[in-house]
């Protein structure tokens, strides 16, 4: 079933998307930048002057290429999903782009760093940008068809030759991914004076990614992928984890990336902890941050720090269940107010409380936060006699330091991961999921509705004081600055962003919120203005999260039962009483 | 009907019910007895206090003055606690968890009856995989019997109308009750649903299991309980088989409107005074909405 919603009649839609994939070569191909800009040459070669080799395409030449030659052979070659996966490429040409002109032309100070100045010309900005534009008209003129599906069961396998047919499929896929992962997080470099222009690289570099994972999926392939590594459920596990150890093996296996990856799964576990309360048991928090406060400032106090007024000095896993344990009891202390209050009210009751740790830790309550001054030389965590600030030599491999944190935070977040999914699928996570979505009916059902939402908030709470732990040794400083509002709110929206409920969803959610203010770095005071624009977008386009729950999914996309959309729906009985009614006039006839 | 219903023990006695709320008395001393492996019927016009009542015996609300004892024992103020002692219920307006599947939906009335804790929860051993397998097998069998097997995967939200009013009651039925409270378990149904919901509740009873219906459809009733309480303005005006209360001229009055003739000459008259003020015959009707 196709849906109508292009803008241009049918007939235009293969010279549209064959003249569009054309200018997105030629603009690879083209120079960017008319003179040198203040902060020097544009990246890849792309500034006219140093436009020597204009075969010799690299980084987001070479990106924009391969969308254009892609986009050329498909506007000739029929393939499932062809609209979906044309305009995939489209906007990701688009993207690249107005990126390039936005910056190149704001740092060159007018549009005669895109066009042209004293007869020299720069057009592959504006060429890039028309072909997006024409590939995006040209995809949409015959409709946009539905996503193809993919049998799981393939060239007539079965048993033994299918599974295995299966595996190597989902080792290529999650190798990808990794690869992708590796390449996001290295884009245009750490920025800074040694990498002026990280930010529009890091942006045109999601543009091309965005593209290729949009015609992936328009093409039915992330479908296929993801059903298969549901029916070999232990397997996909099991390569996940591989691929997540593997990652200090790439590019991105520096000291800094290491660290910023670090940091991510710190932020993904506490967000796979907040999924419970919010995603599941449906219970709004808006202090939730003051979990990863409290273990942090726990695990501080125990272990040896100078700064210390305790200077208890615990070894890692013992300081680390401690913490959990304590956050975890305050998780039950601020859930009980939930038997009394619901929806906005228990949202402000937790806005207190986050509001209430936050002003203790600032003045120093029970000298336990060092107040201002914070607890700083806060060792690393040393286990079987490795400080896991040190480098690491494995497989022949010198690893930067910092890779056991990143090392311990996966094994971390795969753990928390399990707990979740298991919790979900129990008599518990049920009863809380009921609970989300209708209270009363769930107390009739038995539930003792005010046990499990404690309970939801105590699970929630440990595990954020979990990885509280591990952040606070990985950063060596325990500071009340961390964990301000701004931060439940970002962790909050990781989990709506990403897909309430789902595992992937919240450390996707996490990953993206985390990464790009990290990256987008150049943009200084613009920073998080770019950070919004970039999640009302999402929301707006996308509201069910970027991997929804399967319910989810149905009802904020409007989907049936039978998984087309309502429009689909409509439009296919408006065709067929069309259909019909043309009928009888051949009849009459 | 056979004999042993006839000496059957009491299975639930609410006694002296009274619900005050405000100044407004929803109900009045409302008594109810309900002998093991009996339907009976609960009807009354609109805000005649049914729905209260029910709350009233599932502990939702707290009565005034009265107690509610199921088989001798005096039920808890506290919905949960009402449900693991073996009194079930559907919503009068559904209330199935929307976004779940129907097969969770069963799940989550297995909750009281299944033996997990949190650990087990949390690491999934062998016994709880037992105790889920088993929940599994018991609410398939639960939707076959009220004729859902096949859409079990469905989400709830998006099953037809009255197959959403069975899947309710299947819900209800896998806390494993003794009594189920049906709260207009036909409204909105077509004559053959309606027949259907008809025979499903004939089927419940033969397993055992004593049922209140609250509906507004006399015919339905009067075709189905054993016996039928009229509640009226908060009060139970008569109480009896269906045959006795069919033919009872206060319930002909208070619930079924007066006789047409009756009220086509108190129209009439009313016409007579106002001259072109009247309004047809609806407006001599005392139960009308």
């Amino acid at each position: 079933m196709t849906r109508l919603t292009g803008f241009l009649p049918p007939a235009l839609a293969r010279p549209f998307n064959a003249v569009g994939a054309a200018l997105l070569v030629i603009a690879a191909l083209l120079p960017w930048a008319t003179f040198l800009l203040n902060d020097g040459a544009f990246p890849d070669k792309a500034t006219l002057q140093f436009f020597d080799a204009p075969l010799a395409v690299t980084g987001f030449r070479w990106q924009l290429l391969l969308i254009g030659v892609a986009a050329l052979v498909l506007a000739f070659v029929r393939i499932p999903g062809q609209g979906r996966v044309l305009r995939a490429l489209g906007w990701g040409g688009l993207a690249i782009g107005v990126v390039g002109a936005i910056f190149i032309a704001s740092e060159g100070g007018g549009l005669g760093a895109i066009t042209a100045a004293d007869g020299t010309t720069a057009f592959g900005s504006i060429v890039a940008v028309l072909g997006g534009v024409a590939l995006v008209l040209g995809s949409t003129a015959l409709g946009i068809p539905d996503i193809p599906d993919w049998p799981t069961r393939f060239f007539g396998l079965s048993g033994w030759p299918l599974r295995l047919a299966a595996w190597v499929v989902l080792v290529v896929a999650f190798g990808g991914v990794l690869y992708l992962v590796s390449l996001t997080l290295t884009a245009g470099g750490i920025g800074g004076a040694a990498d002026p222009y990280a930010g529009p690289i890091f942006l045109a570099f999601l543009g091309f990614a965005g593209a290729l994972l949009g015609a992936l999926h328009g093409a039915g392939v992330t479908r296929w992928v993801s059903r298969l590594s549901e029916e070999h459920r232990g397997f996909s596990i099991l390569v996940l984890v591989a691929c997540a150890f593997a990652l200090p093996f790439t590019e991105a296996g520096s000291q800094y990336w290491m660290q910023v990856a670090a940091t991510i799964g710190v932020y993904a576990a506490t967000a796979i902890g907040l999924n419970i309360v919010v995603g599941l048991a449906g219970l709004l928090d808006l202090g939730y941050v003051a979990f990863l406060g409290i273990g942090a400032f726990v695990a501080a106090n125990l272990s040896g720090a100078g700064a210390s007024a305790l200077g208890w000095d615990l070894p890692f896993p013992v300081a680390a269940l401690i913490a959990a344990a304590v956050a975890g009891v305050f998780g039950a202390i601020v859930g009980s107010p939930t038997l009394r209050v619901r929806g906005d009210y228990l949202a402000i009751v937790t806005l207190a409380f986050g509001e209430i740790f936050y002003r203790s830790a600032q003045n120093d309550i029970g000298e336990l936060t060092g107040g201002a001054s914070a607890i700083p030389g806060i060792p690393p965590i040393s286990m079987f006699g490795t400080a896991f600030n040190e480098p690491l030599e494995l497989f022949g491999a010198e690893l930067p330091s910092g890779v056991l944190y990143y090392f311990l935070i996966v094994l971390v977040v795969a753990a928390i991961m399990a707990v979740f999914a298991n919790l979900k699928n129990s008599r518990m996570g049920r009863a809380w999921i009921a609970i989300r979505e209708d209270e009363d009916a769930a107390r009739a059902m038995g539930i003792r509705t005010g046990k499990a939402k404690i309970l939801a908030f105590l699970v929630g709470a440990t595990l954020a004081g979990l990885a509280g732990a591990i952040f606070v040794h990985k950063l060596g400083t325990a500071s009340y600055e961390s964990f301000q509002f701004l931060e439940s709110v970002t962790l909050l929206a990781a989990v709506i962003l990403g897909g309430m409920g789902t595992i992937p969803g919240a450390v996707l959610g996490a990953s993206l919120l985390f990464v790009l203010p990290e990256k987008l770095r150049e943009f200084d005071e613009y920073r998080l203005l770019v950070f919004g624009l970039a999640l009302i977008l999402i929301m707006r386009f996308r509201p069910q999260g970027l991997v929804p729950d399967r319910v989810r999914r149905a009802e904020l996309a409007g989907e049936t039962a039978m998984g087309k959309s309502i429009e689909e729906a409509e439009e296919q009985a408006v065709l067929e009483h069309e259909e019909a009614l043309s009928a009888q006039k051949e009849d009459r006839r | 009907m056979n004999a042993a219903r006839h000496s059957a023990e009491t299975v639930l006695e609410a006694s002296g019910v009274t619900m005050v709320f405000g100044g407004l008395t929803a109900l009045n001393d409302v008594s109810l007895s309900l002998p093991e492996g009996r339907i009976v019927g609960l009807i009354g016009p609109n805000g005649a206090g049914k729905t209260t009542f029910f709350n009233c015996l599932t502990g939702l609300y707290t009565p005034t003055r009265g107690a509610v004892r199921l088989r001798g024992k005096e039920l808890p103020h506290d919905p949960a606690k009402v449900t693991t002692a073996g009194i079930a219920r559907t919503f009068q307006n559904i209330r199935l968890f929307p976004n779940m599947s129907v097969l969770e939906n069963v799940l989550v009335g297995r909750h009281i009856r299944m033996r997990q804790g949190p650990l087990a929860s949390l690491f999934h051993g062998p016994g709880f995989r037992r105790d889920e397998r088993r929940a599994r097998e018991k609410s398939l069998e639960l939707l076959e019997f009220v004729g859902l097997r096949g859409v079990e995967d469905e989400v709830a939200r998006n099953l037809p109308y009255g197959d959403q009013r069975r899947l309710e009651i299947a819900r209800a039925l896998a806390t494993e009750p003794d009594v189920l409270l049906l709260d207009e378990p036909t409204a909105g149904m077509n004559p053959q649903e309606t027949e259907d919901a008809r025979q499903l509740i004939f089927r419940i009873r033969e397993t055992g299991i004593s049922v209140v219906v609250i509906e507004h459809d006399t015919k339905f009733i009067f075709s189905l309980c054993d016996t039928v309480s009229v509640l009226v303005q908060g009060e139970v005006l008569v109480e009896g088989s269906p045959d006795v209360v069919r033919e009872d001229p206060r319930v002909i009055e208070a619930y079924l409107g007066k006789p047409r003739e009756e009220v086509e000459a108190e129209v009439a008259e009313a016409a007579a005074h106002h001259g072109a003020d009247h309004q047809g015959p609806a407006a001599g009707r005392r139960d009308d909405a």
